[in-house]
């Protein structure tokens, strides 16, 4: 088996010292596939991606980014690494144009505006025609197309994407989703969390469950559809059984 | 009535350029700096040694541009004094605040205070408290208006010159921060810290940055407040209130904001001083900032975020 894209690898991490929220996961991500990571709330899925992107301190384990340690990589250094990172929110800079997101996102990266920005407005078209509109401005649907945008200039090897359907529409979620599936074509690994069980599974190749930090469930998605695991893990069997009311 | 307009506009551009510097700093590293008046008296002095050992070293007493009162040596002195004050800044931050940053702003701002505290009384021990000039020699006001035409206007070589390279700066200001890429990483930090990391702005040299251009801002501020009045090392304390109310009119972050509320507040200060007396002066800019604050608390300007 050739090298993982991203291989995360016994990871604990933590916001505050002693207090880890994700407790031990180990992740593979293979070169052009989506692997989603669902969860239920509090599994601990915002976080894990997170710190692959550098922005929660890792307490123990590694990361590797195409059998390279970026462990110790500061946030602002990974992009350069081929790992792009696109924030659940205020994930676009709102009082800056489409364009400018996109040129200041070349720039930082020293990269010739039109070269960076061709392939990106080939792939999304809507953006291009739109260009001089204020980010904060655009529809929830084009604002996360502009981020997957952003994070593209910088021609990733691997993107991660913290909740890409949060707050939208099911019809901007398909729209949304059906961007990753291009973009996993042209070559790129995604990892993506997601709260929205059937559209991760509509999209992804496979999908990793977590639960209380660690993940639980690995597998195909096909595999997945219907297992009743998915509900029990979701639900949980401690809240299941716990009394249906109390006399407060 | 000119003749409060100019004056205003004079103590405008002197408050305009500090609070650029605060309302940037403010943005980027997201708390109330209330040592930046300090740095403006910093850069004053700053250019006054500065001077004193150009004109020690430049045989004799260096010759006067006409028409303004000082020389070349002044220029160059407020140069060295910019570079001096940016180290001075950069130094501060690495002693200080860069220990605190994980402590939230409410231990940063505290922190300011004391560094002020401190900044101040160091003056005062290494110039003494005798208010110091550039140059001893007077300069006559040109008169633009006699006073038969709206009360006339009368102004100094100095101040024009004061207000000429003010907006010079401002300009450069604003180039420097909407075309350059350190310029655009900077406003990116300070309207998305997060990500503009993940983006790949390395935080910690746009920290730098930006304590560099306000202490820029501020040395260049400091020589024109000695120039227009005198060097003290109360300079930087008598601002400072100014300056947060230019800021907070301005809208917190907005770097045109600031200037224009720079020129309000200096208008301000101008208006009451031949409205109700020069000693309510400094109590112009509480009045402005107090109506801000009812009327529209976010400020003219403010830059949005997310």
């Amino acid at each position: 088996m050739s090298t993982p894209a991203l291989q995360i690898e016994s990871l604990v991490a933590a916001y505050e010292p002693g207090l880890p929220i994700v407790r031990g996961a180990s992740l593979s991500l293979a070169t052009a596939e989506i692997l989603a990571i669902l969860g239920p709330n509090g599994a601990g899925k915002s976080t894990l991606v997170k710190a692959a992107a550098g922005l929660v301190p890792i307490v123990s384990g590694k990361v590797w980014l195409h059998g390279r340690d970026i462990t110790q990589v500061p946030a602002h250094r990974r992009v350069f690494e081929g790992l792009a990172f696109v924030p659940q929110t205020e994930n676009v800079f709102g009082n800056l144009s489409i364009g400018e997101n996109l040129e200041l996102a070349a720039a930082i990266l020293k990269l010739p505006r039109a070269q960076a920005l061709a392939p990106v407005y080939a792939m999304f078209p809507d953006l291009q025609r739109q260009r001089g509109l204020l980010a904060s401005r655009l529809s929830g649907g084009q604002r996360q197309m502009l981020a997957v945008a952003r994070a593209l200039i910088a021609n990733p090897r691997v993107l991660v994407l913290d909740e890409p359907s949060a707050g939208l529409s099911p019809k901007l979620v398909a729209e949304v989703l059906a961007q990753l599936r291009l973009v996993r074509d042209s070559g790129v690994s995604v990892l993506l969390v997601e709260q929205n069980v059937k559209a991760a599974l509509a999209v992804a190749d496979r999908a990793a469950v977590m639960v209380e930090g660690v993940e639980r469930i690995v597998a195909d998605v096909q595999s997945l559809r219907g297992d009743p695991r998915i509900a029990e893990l979701y639900l949980g069997r401690h809240v299941v059984a716990q009394p249906t009311a109390r006399a407060d | 009535m000119l003749q409060i307009v100019a004056d205003g506009l004079i103590i405008g551009a002197i408050v305009s350029l500090g609070a650029i510097g605060l309302t940037l700093t403010f943005s980027v590293l997201r708390f109330s700096n209330f040592g930046h008046g300090e740095f403006l008296a910093w850069g004053a002095y700053f250019a006054f040694t500065a001077l004193s050992f150009f004109g020690a070293t430049a045989a004799g007493k260096a010759m006067p541009i006409a028409p303004f009162s000082f020389g070349l040596p002044l220029l160059a002195a407020t140069a060295v004094a910019a570079g001096l004050t940016a180290l001075l800044v950069l130094l501060l931050d690495a002693a200080l605040f860069r220990r605190l940053r994980q402590q939230g702003a409410i231990t940063l701002v505290i922190a300011s205070f004391g560094a002020a505290l401190a900044l101040r009384n160091l003056l005062l021990f290494f110039y003494g408290g005798v208010p110091l000039y550039y140059s001893q020699d007077l300069q006559i006001a040109l008169v633009l208006l006699p006073r038969s035409v709206s009360g006339g206007l009368r102004i100094t070589p100095d101040q024009m010159f004061v207000l000429g390279l003010t907006l010079f700066t401002v300009v450069g200001v604003h180039l420097f921060l909407s075309r350059s890429t350190l310029g655009r990483a900077m406003r990116a930090t300070s309207m998305n810290p997060q990500l503009a990391r993940v983006a790949g702005i390395d935080p910690e040299r746009v920290l730098r940055a930006t304590w560099v251009v306000g202490g820029v801002l501020a040395a260049v501020a400091g020589v024109f407040a000695g120039l227009t009045v005198q060097l003290r090392p109360t300079l930087g304390l008598d601002l400072l209130l100014p300056l947060f109310a230019a800021v907070i009119l301005g809208g917190i972050g907005s770097v045109w904001g600031a200037v224009l509320g720079g020129l309000i507040v200096g208008l301000a200060e101008s208006a009451a001083v031949h409205i109700v007396g020069a000693e309510y002066r400094a109590a112009a800019a509480f009045v402005v900032l107090i109506a801000i604050l009812l009327v529209r608390p976010t400020g003219l300007f403010a830059e949005k975020t997310g």
